[in-house]
């Protein structure tokens, strides 16, 4: 009974083997660009977040859980990035978490507090998720990734493995041009719409506020005023856009005295070009808005 | 065939007679075969299943408790490991780590709380539904949903009691997903679930009455009052607000299987534990079983003497039985001899009888062994989760 | 039907002896035999049933010198040629009135249960008035009607000699005359010669015959 149920799981699996491509599932995009360049068309790359929603924030379906559940490998970003990961069943034996290699570098983020009954208050440490922002880690990411795709996917070993150089030689170049950015942006002090470049702060050594817009919408009042009250503390004079914004936003920016650029985080699919032609453009937006 | 008729009619007329000679002959010749082959399923399925699980993590202790509870979900306890042990042995690469938390019950069904992957493990898939999802929801050994009448959509609530006695231990409603088919194992008799969902149980993983805004809660500061309550369901509605506290590597496990990767690597595993120092041991299921078993048949011997002696005793109580139904008999034979019956005849008249007897009472003995065979499995697994 | 001649007789044990110089019953003859306890009645009956064997003398029951059989044939020989009437009546318990009627078919060597047996054994029961009781088992009948069900088994082989041992010693007054009246009758019937053994002299008259063994010579 249990030898029937067996090779017909095993008949089952070669059969869709033949079929279909290996499949990895990941929670964001630079994960899902890093397995499609080291495996090519060799896997078939599950990423279902719709466009509207931060992959971060999304929560699966049964239906989609059901498909990551029988991946054939799954790739976390870590640092606690995409909450769901930990309220899913998913099959560890498969798991890969990219960020482990550094998870003693993460960055802490503010705390939130709450209390359960006569238990007292506690409270959770929040923690800095876009950690590919930093291109070394996002070259360790992909090295983990990569490591993992061999062992899942043997047949795919040299693929990965043939592809892994350029993809590290491309985010290694990715890397140099965000610190020669970096320095180009030496003691200036940079608002950014949004949190989520405590990493690329930290990695090229930027002075980064983060304010909490919505991506590629005109701000309201209040949040106009949260800028200003911002500059006026910190003395910004850079905007950093996570998306671009209507031009009348940009030019209310303008007027105020900032220079902006948009950097995009890429935790979803660019509408145009890729992770690494996606990034390099943010980068020379922001190399623009740096120079005098 | 006037033998046979005659005997016949004698014993339906003294039927009560007949039906305790039936069934103590049925007895004699049926409690031998079926205590072997309880016997022998027993040693077959405590050995299959110990082989299938190559090696068992968790705290040093009693090695029989540990491999017990990991292997066949015994109520045995050894103290819990935490996530840390599994890690680490995930660390090392050389094999699969497979969570094991089986503090709890439901409806006097253990709840297991693991990983997807012991399913691909044990070669098991839903028979109906499919394996859980998220937090709250359990897979049923066959066995369950078949006692309790339950399929996928229904609900079980978790007990409040525990085997670790650990405080803060709220009823959680687990809703079904699926039910495993049966395997004749001890998987048949205890609810699955995500090992994440046995923490919720625990304590360690709550959410909050108000689920806070998702954008709020990813970077602000959120202070809640004490008036936030322990949620005994997990909802589409609040799971988004389910967290963990404390430091995963913390958290408490009951054992964990590990599969190496080749023998090499179970080698390899096995000599990283041997250090009594370390509050962390390696077992192999196969060996203590294997003990176990030999233990087992050493007492079965006994038994089988005591069987012996008891089966020559009750033969010969039905020989006298029969001996005295002989001689109830003798006038009719004296009034048989008279009409002509010869020896061969008197002699074809008793043994018909005890013919019929014997006969019957080895159907009823085989109809015994067929039924304890045909569900031996089942039989098995049952005596087994005793 | 009976011819006995010279015959002599002793148990094994004990210092009885039966002696009969000679001693003939004709065909279609009802005989008594009357006599002392202990003087050889039951000793004649089986002699004549061919049950035990005498020491010197020959018995021929119809045509049939018993010495010259082997024990298989005597049997063969009781079994197809005399009923019997037993004065416990001698029915099993367990089987109904009709089983024990067609008894000796089932237990007689030679025998056969056939249709036509059953008919007779029909017959029989309706001839002694016990047809309406021929499902029921001898514990819930009367003992005459025990006694009706005892001699329809001796005559469903229809036998040409009848030995009956005190068949009437178990019955009242009434029941003895109204079965003897039928033992008589159906025996007619099939033109059976009867030999009873009996202490009732009251019945005697209704014999054409009654051997007296105090004149027997018989010594004890």
């Amino acid at each position: 009974m249990r030898l029937d149920l067996i090779l017909a799981t095993f008949l089952a699996a070669g059969a869709a083997a033949a079929q279909e491509r290996p499949v990895v599932a990941v929670v964001n995009y630079p994960l899902a660009y890093f397995a499609e360049r080291l495996a090519g068309d060799g896997v078939q790359v599950l990423f279902d977040v719709p466009e509207d929603r931060d992959p971060a924030l999304w929560r699966p379906m049964p239906n989609q859980i059901a498909a990551i559940q029988q991946a054939d490998l799954v790739a976390l970003n870590g640092a606690g990035y995409a909450g769901w990961t930990t309220r899913v069943s998913l099959p560890r034996a498969r798991l890969v978490d990219t960020s482990a290699p550094f998870a003693g570098g993460y960055i802490p983020t503010e705390t939130i507090t709450h209390s359960h009954g006569a238990d007292g208050a506690h409270s959770h440490t929040g923690m800095a998720s876009h950690t590919w922002l930093d291109f070394e880690q996002a070259a360790t990411q992909a090295v983990t990734l990569g490591g993992a795709m061999t062992r899942a996917m043997p047949d795919l070993a040299e693929t990965v493995e043939a592809n892994a150089g350029a993809l590290a030689a491309d985010l290694a170049a990715l890397d140099a041009r965000a610190a020669e950015v970096g320095r180009a942006l030496d003691g200036r002090v940079i608002a950014a719409t949004h949190p989520r470049y405590q990493y690329f702060a930290r990695a090229y050594k930027l002075e980064i506020h983060a304010l909490d817009w919505a991506a590629g919408e005109m701000p309201d009042a209040g949040q106009w005023a949260a800028l200003e009250a911002l500059v006026d503390e910190t003395g910004a004079d850079l905007l950093i856009w996570e998306a671009a914004p209507p031009d009348a936003a940009r030019a209310r920016v303008a007027s105020m005295g900032l220079d902006d650029a948009v950097l995009p985080p890429l935790a979803h699919r660019p509408a145009e070009g890729d992770f690494l032609s996606a990034m390099q453009a943010g980068l020379d937006d922001l190399a623009r808005a740096a120079a005098p | 065939m006037n033998a046979l008729y005659l005997a016949f009619a004698h014993l339906r007329w003294s039927w009560a007679r007949s039906l305790l000679l039936v069934a103590v002959g049925a007895v004699i010749l049926a409690v031998p075969l079926i205590s072997q082959t309880l016997l022998r399923g027993s040693e077959a399925a405590l050995t299959a299943r110990a082989e299938a699980t190559p090696l068992v993590l968790g705290s040093r202790g009693s090695r029989l408790d540990l491999a017990m509870s990991a292997v066949y979900f015994s109520p045995d306890r050894p103290d819990p490991v935490t996530m840390a042990a599994l890690e680490a042995v995930w660390d090392t690469r050389l094999g699969l780590p497979i969570p094991l938390h089986t503090a709890f019950e439901t409806g006097g069904a253990r709840i297991v709380g693991t990983s997807i992957d012991y399913f691909e493990f044990r070669g098991v898939a839903p028979a109906r539904g499919r394996i859980f999802g998220v937090l709250g929801e359990a897979v049923l050994g066959a066995r369950v949903a078949e006692r309790q009448g339950l399929g996928p959509g229904d609900t079980v609530i978790s007990s409040p009691e525990n085997l670790f006695d650990l405080d803060g231990v709220y009823p959680l409603e687990l809703r079904v997903t699926g039910v495993l088919p049966p395997t004749g194992t001890p998987d048949d008799d205890v609810v699955f679930t995500d090992v994440k969902t046995a923490w919720v149980i625990a304590g360690i993983g709550h959410g909050h009455e108000d689920a806070i805004p998702a954008a709020e809660a990813e970077d602000g500061n959120v202070t809640a009052d004490a008036a936030l309550v322990e949620y005994t369901t997990i909802t589409e509605a609040n799971i988004d607000s389910f967290h963990f506290h404390g430091a995963p590597e913390s958290y408490p496990l009951t054992a964990v299987i590990v599969v190496p990767d080749d023998a090499r690597a179970g080698t390899i595993l096995r000599g990283r534990y041997l250090d009594p120092g370390n509050p962390v041991q390696i077992v192999v299921p196969a060996e203590i079983v294997a003990g176990l078993v030999e233990r087992i048949f050493r007492i079965a011997t006994l038994l089988d003497a005591v069987t012996l002696v008891i089966g020559i005793a009750a033969l010969a109580a039905m020989g006298l039985a029969l001996f005295l139904s002989w001689r109830m008999r003798a006038p009719e034979m004296a009034t048989a001899w008279r009409l002509g019956a010869g020896r061969g005849m008197i002699a074809a008249l008793a043994l018909a009888e005890i013919a019929i007897l014997l006969g019957a009472a080895i159907c009823l003995a085989a109809i015994l062994v067929i039924a304890v065979q045909s569900h031996g499995d089942a039989l098995v697994a049952w005596l087994l989760a005793l | 039907m009976i011819e006995i001649a010279d015959l002599s007789f002793a148990y094994p044990v004990g210092r009885f002896r039966l002696a009969i110089p000679h001693l003939a019953v004709a065909e279609g003859a009802r005989v008594a035999v009357v006599g002392p306890s202990g003087t050889g009645k039951t000793t004649l009956l089986n002699l004549v049933s061919g049950i035990s064997r005498p020491e010197r003398g020959d018995v021929t029951v119809a045509g049939q010198d018993l010495a010259s059989l082997s024990e298989r044939q005597r049997r063969m020989f009781r079994a197809r040629n005399i009923g019997f009437v037993f004065q416990n009546f001698a029915l099993l318990d367990y089987l109904t009135a009709r089983e024990n009627i067609l008894y000796p078919c089932r237990v007689g060597p030679g025998l056969r249960l056939d249709r036509d047996v059953r008919d007779r054994a029909e017959d029989l029961a309706r001839a002694c008035g016990i047809a309406e009781r021929l499902g029921t088992r001898p514990g819930a009948l009367s003992q005459g009607e025990q006694q009706r069900v005892a001699i329809c088994r001796a005559l469903v082989t229809q036998p040409r000699l009848i030995l009956a041992d005190e068949a009437t010693g178990n019955l009242d007054p009434a029941t003895k005359t109204q079965i003897l009246d039928l033992l008589f009758a159906r025996a007619q019937d099939c033109g059976a010669t009867i030999l009873a053994v009996t202490h009732d002299h009251a019945l005697l008259p209704r014999f054409d015959r009654v051997i007296d063994f105090a004149d027997l010579g018989a010594r004890p």
